[in-house]
C-alpha cells in the first residue's frame, strides 16, 4: 500500500508555548486515521501545519513530495482539502458560491458542475438550499456543506477537525456513516475528533496525542481494546 | 424650489466622487482589515498623474483619465508593499500608523516636486453647459457623475459576479479558509488594493479637472470625508457606501446653497458625531472587527 502522507518530527509552538512536540504519523492511501486527544493536545495544530496555516518544524511529504514550507494556497492544489473546526463556511456567500470556491482553482467548467451535482445527490438538502445564504443553514446541513466544499475539488487528502463538533448525536451517527462512504470511494481522510469511541469506530488505525506528544498509536481494534485508552478517553 | 433642485444636483455630482474614494477605503478595510490612511493620497496622485498626462503625453480626456489611474494604482502597489505587506495580520493599529506614515511622506513627497502651491490643470474637457428649464450643469459635472457610476456598477458587478470577487468576498470573511482552498491572499490583497487606488484616482482626475488644479495636500480633506462615510454607513453592503457618499454630497450643496459655504465641511463631521452617538455601527451595519 502506498503512503499519501508522512510526518515527521513536527513541532508547533506559539510563541514560547509549544502546541506540537516531535508527532509523527502515516496515513496510507484509501485508510481514514484519526488524530484523538484531549482539549489543547495539539490535534488541530498538526491539522493546520499540514494545511501550512502555522509555523512548524518537520517534514510532512505528499506522496514522498515534501510540501512543507509552501504557501497554503499551494498545498491546497497538491490536492489537500480541508473541513475546519466549527464548519468555517463563507456564511456571506450563498450555498452555491461556497462550492464555488471550494473548485476555486479547479475552475468551474462543466466537470465543476458534474462534480456540484455528485454532491447533491450525497446531500439533497444542499440542492434545495443552493441559492441560500450558508450562514442561514442549520448546524448539520453547515456540516454537509463543509463537506461538500472540501469535495467538488477532488481531493488526494481529506483532513477534518472536529466534525461532530456540536451537532446532535442522531445527526452524528449519519455524519459518520457519510465519511465512510466517502472513504468508500477511495478518499484517504485524516481526522481530528474529541468524540473518541465515534472515531474508533470508522477509523482504520489511530494516533493518541496528549500535551502535545505521541502517546500512543495503533490499529482501532488496539486501541479500543487498551485498558489505558478505555480509561482516559472512552469513559469506562 | 430651483434653487434646492440645483443643489440636489451639483451635490449628486460631487457626491459621486466621495462615493468611489469612500468604496476603496471600505472595500480595504472589510477584506484586510486595514484603515488605508495612505488612501487619500491615492485621490492626489489621479490629480497630479492627470496633470503629469496633460503636459508629458496627451490632452485626450481618456488619456489623461488613463493616466492618472495608472498613477494611483502604482502609488497603491507602492504603499501595499511599503505599509500593509510587512505588518499583515497585526493589530489594526499598526497598518494604521504605517500607512499614516507613508500617507504623510507621499503628501511632502508631492510638495518637494510639484511645489506647496497648487498646480494649474489646463482644461481638458469644453467648457460646456447645459440647460434644462432652471437647472444647468456642465459637461465636466457629467463626465464626473459618469465616471463614478460607470466604477460603482462596475464594482458591483466585479464582486458579486466574478471568481476573483467571489474570492474576495471569501478573504474578507475567512482568509485562512479562502487560503486553504487555493486563493493566494497576497495577491488578494493586492488586488483590492489596486481597485481601490484605481477608483480614488479616477476621482482624483475627475476633481482636477472640475477644478482645474491639483496640489500636495488636496487628499487630506476628501480622504476625512471618505472615512466619514464609510463610518456612517458601515461596511456591511457596498451599496451604503455609495449611498452615502452621494448624499454626504447633497448634503455639503445644500448647506452652501442655503446656509453659508464656509461650513460645508463641517457638514460631514456633524454628521458622524449625530450618527456615532444613534448608531454607533453605522446606518447599514458593519462587521465585528
Amino acid at each position: 500500500m502506498s503512503l499519501l502522507l508522512r510526518v515527521r518530527d513536527l513541532e508547533v509552538a506559539y510563541g514560547a508555548v509549544p502546541a506540537v512536540m516531535g508527532v509523527a504519523l502515516e496515513l496510507p492511501t484509501g485508510e481514514i486515521r484519526a488524530i484523538l486527544g484531549a482539549n489543547g493536545a495539539g490535534k488541530s495544530s498538526t491539522i493546520k501545519a499540514i494545511l501550512g496555516l502555522v509555523k512548524a518544524r518537520g517534514t510532512i511529504e505528499l506522496e514522498g513530495r515534501p510540501i512543507h514550507g509552501l504557501a497554503t494556497h499551494r498545498i491546497h492544489q497538491h490536492g489537500v482539502a480541508w473541513v475546519p473546526e466549527g464548519r468555517q463556511l463563507f456564511s456571506t456567500l450563498t450555498v452555491h458560491e461556497n462550492l464555488e470556491m471550494g473548485a476555486f482553482s479547479r475552475g468551474n467548467g462543466p466537470d465543476f458542475r458534474s462534480r456540484v451535482d455528485q454532491t447533491f445527490e450525497m446531500f439533497p438538502r444542499l440542492r434545495e438550499r443552493r441559492s441560500q445564504l450558508a450562514g442561514s443553514l442549520s448546524g448539520g446541513e453547515q456540516q454537509m456543506l463543509a463537506i461538500a466544499r472540501a469535495l467538488v475539488s477532488e481531493p488526494r487528502l481529506l483532513l477534518m477537525d472536529e466534525p461532530s463538533l456540536g451537532l446532535a448525536p442522531k445527526v452524528v451517527q449519519r455524519l459518520f456513516e457519510q465519511i465512510q462512504e466517502i472513504n468508500a470511494r477511495g478518499l484517504s481522510i485524516l481526522m481530528v475528533e474529541q468524540n473518541a469511541r465515534q472515531a474508533l469506530k470508522i477509523a482504520h488505525y489511530a494516533y493518541l496525542l496528549e500535551a502535545g506528544r505521541l502517546a500512543a498509536e495503533g490499529s482501532a481494534e488496539t486501541l479500543m481494546a487498551s485498558e489505558d485508552v478505555q480509561r482516559a478517553y472512552l469513559g469506562g | 424650489m430651483a434653487l434646492f433642485l440645483q443643489q440636489v444636483l451639483n451635490g449628486l455630482m460631487i457626491g459621486s466622487t466621495y462615493a468611489i474614494v469612500a468604496l476603496g477605503f471600505s472595500l480595504v478595510f472589510s477584506v484586510m482589515r486595514v484603515v488605508n490612511m495612505a488612501h487619500p493620497e491615492f485621490f492626489m496622485a489621479g490629480a497630479f498623474g492627470a496633470y503629469l498626462t496633460i503636459r508629458y503625453v496627451t490632452a485626450n480626456f481618456f488619456g489623461v483619465l488613463a493616466g492618472g489611474m495608472l498613477v494611483a494604482a502604482v502609488v497603491g502597489l507602492v504603499v501595499e508593499r511599503l505599509a500593509i505587506r510587512p505588518v499583515r495580520g497585526r493589530y489594526v493599529l499598526i497598518p494604521f500608523i504605517a500607512t499614516s506614515g507613508v500617507g504623510l511622506a507621499l503628501q511632502h513627497l508631492a510638495e518637494r516636486v510639484f511645489g506647496s502651491d497648487p498646480v494649474a490643470i489646463p482644461p481638458v474637457v469644453p467648457t460646456v453647459v447645459y440647460s434644462l428649464g432652471p437647472l444647468s450643469v456642465t459637461r465636466m459635472q457629467l463626465v464626473t457623475f459618469a465616471i463614478a457610476a460607470v466604477l460603482m456598477v462596475g464594482l458591483r458587478f466585479y464582486v458579486r459576479n466574478t471568481k476573483w470577487g467571489r474570492a474576495t468576498r471569501a478573504v474578507a470573511e475567512r482568509p485562512e479558509v479562502a487560503a486553504a482552498f487555493g486563493v493566494d491572499v497576497d495577491f488578494v490583497s493586492r488586488l483590492t488594493i489596486g481597485i481601490s487606488a484605481l477608483m480614488a484616482g479616477a476621482a482624483g482626475v475627475s476633481i482636477g479637472i472640475l477644478y482645474t488644479s491639483a496640489w500636495a495636500f488636496m487628499g487630506l480633506l476628501y480622504g476625512l470625508k471618505s472615512f466619514v462615510c464609510m463610518l456612517v454607513a458601515g461596511n456591511r453592503h457596498i451599496e451604503g457606501v455609495m449611498v452615502i457618499g452621494l448624499l454626504l454630497g447633497v448634503l455639503e450643496a445644500l448647506v452652501s446653497g442655503y446656509v453659508t459655504s464656509t461650513l460645508r465641511d463641517a457638514v460631514a463631521f456633524g454628521v458622524l458625531v449625530v450618527v456615532l452617538v444613534v448608531k454607533p455601527n453605522g446606518l447599514f451595519g458593519s462587521y465585528s472587527v
